[in-house]
């Protein structure tokens, strides 16, 4: 018998143009609580996926017990007793507990569902967890920490013998997250073994013995949680020097072109304050989730903030569509490139001029040799990689794509340019390219507003970083003070254990 | 800071005739020229002459499916313009009866469409999540119902005077009037469609209407307007069936939604949105035309003439799937 229950080794898996994982190994003990860290775009779901049959490696091999096996679906993983919870179960709202429970293994006799020891088997399931509602309770009336046990009793109702948590405190409260520590180590002991993925480090401290580290979608290492200082395991995170990767020119910062004052909006963010200057690159940064898409969504008009002021050149803004944003010079470049950003089904020239056909329209009517010569100039202009500007917006790589949305914001004439994610799905080459547009945006005096949440990239391109965690602005940063060890801290909530463990440095 | 690799993009597009031929307009063309040819063969009584003298009733559905092609294009549909049809017609009648002055009598048929349509679009833009074909298909029970009501025990009524309407009927030479009027609304929407921004914007929220909100395009304005448009278009649809029938019943404009929505989709328009032309709309719709007439004059009945053009719809569908399957199966070949 082999010392690890689950061992893989040399996993690569391919997305078309993005290498996803690049030979990562992973190996997980017999009822240990193993943590899986790493930043967004590290790895990790996809990881997760290949080991609970979603997605086929292209390279690697994956041993249960010592012995390879090779799933070719989530059934088999399920079968060899592996079973997943996801951050947002997912799940049947309308189907009662138990049927959520054995949904896909249904307790049957001749065709028939055993409705009686269905309940009663979930029942049991949900006592063993301490679960304080009915197996015949609807799903959709449960909290989140409830339906994450409904998930938990799940993977447990398929007699898992490992159970991987992916991000399941990020939506739970601090006592909900106490509750489900006591379930995961009660799982342990009962020799399950977990991985645990997670952003907080308190989750880590508190569970796992072990931590394993992707960053680039590559193994970084292996490490004992006792053993490694926050520090360390911050810099294996993130740590990575390609300064040279960021060509951001020296500009000289204007007058302030943006200010936003007190920005609400209830549920999302709360009390949101910056400026951006001409020529200055402000870095909005923060964890997923912490509120940086949606404060930029209220300021463009795709949204409306409950309250709060915006202000363009010191003269205060109403903005209530992206058309009245784009008037006043305001334009958001959005995260979702294929859905919010590109007509895919479109050639590049149209969706270029898309925004600003009644700019060169005589009484109405489009002017198309006109539009062809102004994109045909602009996506030069940002270097796009296309034969004609007739080519399928959906045939360009990941970058391209990005680099024509660029050419759309400069058909008009913009003060402001907010890039959400700029560089989400791209390959490293075609990254660096997208950070010389940006500067060079700085240099014609453009203010420009960063979003992301790869640090090398806001540490590289920003002239300052306002860090956002749980809807509010936790820090300001700037370009000289600013350290990833520094932003991480702001971005991860306040709680005690990365208190003690974080180095100042500052 | 042009172009660093030097890299340039070309802006001619090359055109053929093969591909003028090969496009479903092009196919269409063909088949339109094939059924004339068949009803030639089948019915000795048509031709030029006699087709016009029928077409007028067939006609007022074209009226419909120039906006249904704009709807469709969105990504919309509007199931609801029949009934609006008939409560138009009706109406117009009852204003016609109560002795109100032409135009003005004109006026209630277009303003009731375009109310209906208004109602539509209202609903629609105000609760986006709304799925239009079930918000239209209630419009069309709550339409068709107050022109039941209104029509009383009788479910119908007839023009006491039809001199005015008759006159509507008219012809230049053998031409009937509504012949050019459908030409040139026809002519409109197609420019319009294919050279204004309008048009433009109307693909663009059906390719991807998310996107050309985040572009600055006023998304639910349009779709309002455009609903609205297809009640106004069901208005001017009721005043011309209203001079060819001299009145109105509660079958009234009865299954025009289907046929408009089946002539669009056989023209080579995407229920998805996006996709698809008014030409192709509008050819197909005359194809149709042609067919219903050459086989109503060989006295088939009518109900096999549904069950043989229900037949071409989904074979009209299903054709660009099956090339579509045999393209990628001749790449695998290739490949193999």
């Amino acid at each position: 018998m082999s010392e690890y229950v689950l061992e893989l080794q040399g996993i690569t898996k391919i997305f078309p143009g993005v290498k996803a994982l690049n030979k990562v190994r992973f190996q997980l003990r017999k009822g240990e609580i193993h943590a899986l860290m790493g930043e967004n775009g590290a790895g990790k779901s996809t990881f997760i996926k290949v080991i609970t049959g979603v997605h086929k490696a292209e390279e690697g091999e994956m041993f249960l017990d010592g012995q390879k096996v090779d799933f070719r679906g989530p059934r088999d993983a399920q079968n060899a007793g592996i079973a997943a919870v996801y951050q947002h179960p997912t799940s049947y709202p309308h189907l009662t507990v138990a049927e959520n429970i054995f949904m896909g293994h249904e307790e049957v006799k001749a065709g028939f569902i055993q409705w009686k020891q269905m309940n009663e088997k979930a029942a049991a399931l949900l006592k063993e967890l301490n679960a304080d509602f009915k197996p015949t309770a609807e799903m959709g009336a449960l909290s989140v920490a409830q339906q994450q046990m409904v998930e938990i009793a799940k993977a447990l109702s398929t007699n898992a013998k490992i159970v991987i948590l992916d991000e399941p405190t990020a939506a739970l409260t601090k006592n909900e997250s106490e509750e489900l520590y006591r379930i995961v180590e009660k799982l342990r002991d009962s020799g399950v073994s977990i991985i645990f993925i997670s952003h907080r480090f308190e989750d880590m401290y508190r569970l796992a013995t072990r931590v394993t580290v992707f960053r680039d979608s590559q193994y970084i290492g292996t490490y004992d949680v006792d053993k490694i200082t926050n520090a360390d395991l911050i810099k294996a995170m993130v740590g990575r020097e390609i300064k040279d990767m960021f060509p951001k020119p020296e500009v000289k910062i204007g007058s302030e072109v943006l200010k936003v004052e007190g920005l609400s909006r209830m549920g999302y963010f709360k009390d949101v304050s910056f400026t951006v200057h001409q020529g200055e690159i402000l870095g909005l940064t923060g964890l997923v989730g912490a509120g940086r898409t949606e404060v930029v969504e209220s300021i463009c008009g795709v949204t409306q903030p409950d309250s709060g002021r915006v202000f363009l050149e010191g003269r205060q803004v109403q903005v209530h569509h992206p058309a009245d944003a784009m008037k006043e010079g305001l334009i958001l470049l959005p995260e979702d490139r294929q859905k919010e950003g590109l007509i895919l089904s479109w050639g590049l020239g149209r969706n270029v001029t898309l925004p600003v056909i009644s700019k060169y329209a005589k009484n109405s009517f489009t002017d198309e040799k006109k539009e062809r010569e102004v994109s045909k100039q602009l996506l030069e202009e940002v270097d796009t990689k296309a034969i004609s500007v007739f080519d399928l917006a959906s045939s360009l790589s990941g970058g391209n794509q990005q680099k024509v949305v660029v050419a759309k914001a400069l058909a008009q004439e913009m003060k402001v340019v907010i890039m959400d994610e700029p560089t989400k799905g791209v390959d490293v080459g075609a990254k660096a390219e997208i950070y010389q547009i940006m500067g060079d945006l700085a240099l014609k005096g453009y203010a420009i507003i960063l979003i992301s949440s790869e640090m090398p990239e806001i540490l590289g391109m920003s002239d300052r970083i306002v860090v956002m965690c749980n809807g509010k602005v936790s820090g300001e940063l700037k370009r000289g003070e600013a350290t990833q060890e520094a932003i991480l801290e702001l971005a991860m909530e306040k709680s005690a254990p990365v208190q003690e463990g974080v180095a100042n440095n500052v | 800071m042009a172009g660093k690799s030097g890299r340039t993009l070309s802006i001619t597009q090359e055109s053929s005739w093969k591909k003028a031929v090969f496009s479903w307009e092009g196919i269409l063309i063909l088949l339109f020229i094939a059924v004339n040819i068949l009803c030639i063969c089948i019915s000795p009584n048509y031709n030029l002459k006699n087709v016009l003298r029928e077409m007028p009733k067939y006609l007022t559905e074209v009226f419909l499916l120039l906006p249904m092609a704009y709807l469709l294009l969105l990504g919309e549909i509007d199931i609801s313009v029949g009934a609006s049809v008939c409560l138009s017609a009706t109406m117009a009648c009852m204003a016609c009866n109560a002795g109100l002055p032409f135009p003005l009598v004109l006026l209630v048929g277009l303003a009731v469409g375009t109310l209906c349509g208004a109602v539509n679009g209202f609903i629609l833009t105000r609760f986006t999540e709304l799925p239009p074909m079930i918000v239209t298909l209630g419009t069309q029970i709550v339409f068709r119902g107050i022109a039941e009501i209104t029509l009383g025990s009788g479910g119908s009524i007839s023009l006491t005077n039809t001199k005015q309407f008759h006159a509507m009927a008219g012809k230049i030479g053998p031409v009937p009037y509504m012949f050019f009027v459908v030409i040139l609304a026809a002519a409109i929407y197609m420019v319009v469609l294919g050279k204004t921004t309008f048009g433009r914007r109307v693909y663009a929220i059906g390719s991807n209407s998310l996107a050309s909100y985040y572009a600055g395009i006023h998304v639910q304005k349009i779709r309002f307007f455009v609903f609205t448009l297809a009640g106004f278009m069901a208005g001017v649809s009721a005043i011309f069936l209203t001079s060819v029938l001299y009145g109105a019943n509660t079958t009234t404009g009865n299954g025009f939604e289907m046929d408009a929505i089946a002539m669009a989709v056989f023209g080579g328009i995407s229920t998805a949105g996006g996709k698809g032309k008014l030409l192709g709309a509008i050819i197909s719709a005359f194809t149709i035309i042609c067919l219903r007439i050459g086989l109503g004059q060989i006295n088939m009945n009518p109900q096999v003439i549904l069950v043989i053009l229900g037949a071409l719809l989904v074979l009209a569908v299903l054709l660009p799937n099956l090339a579509k399957k045999a393209r990628s199966m001749g790449i695998m070949a290739k490949a193999a």
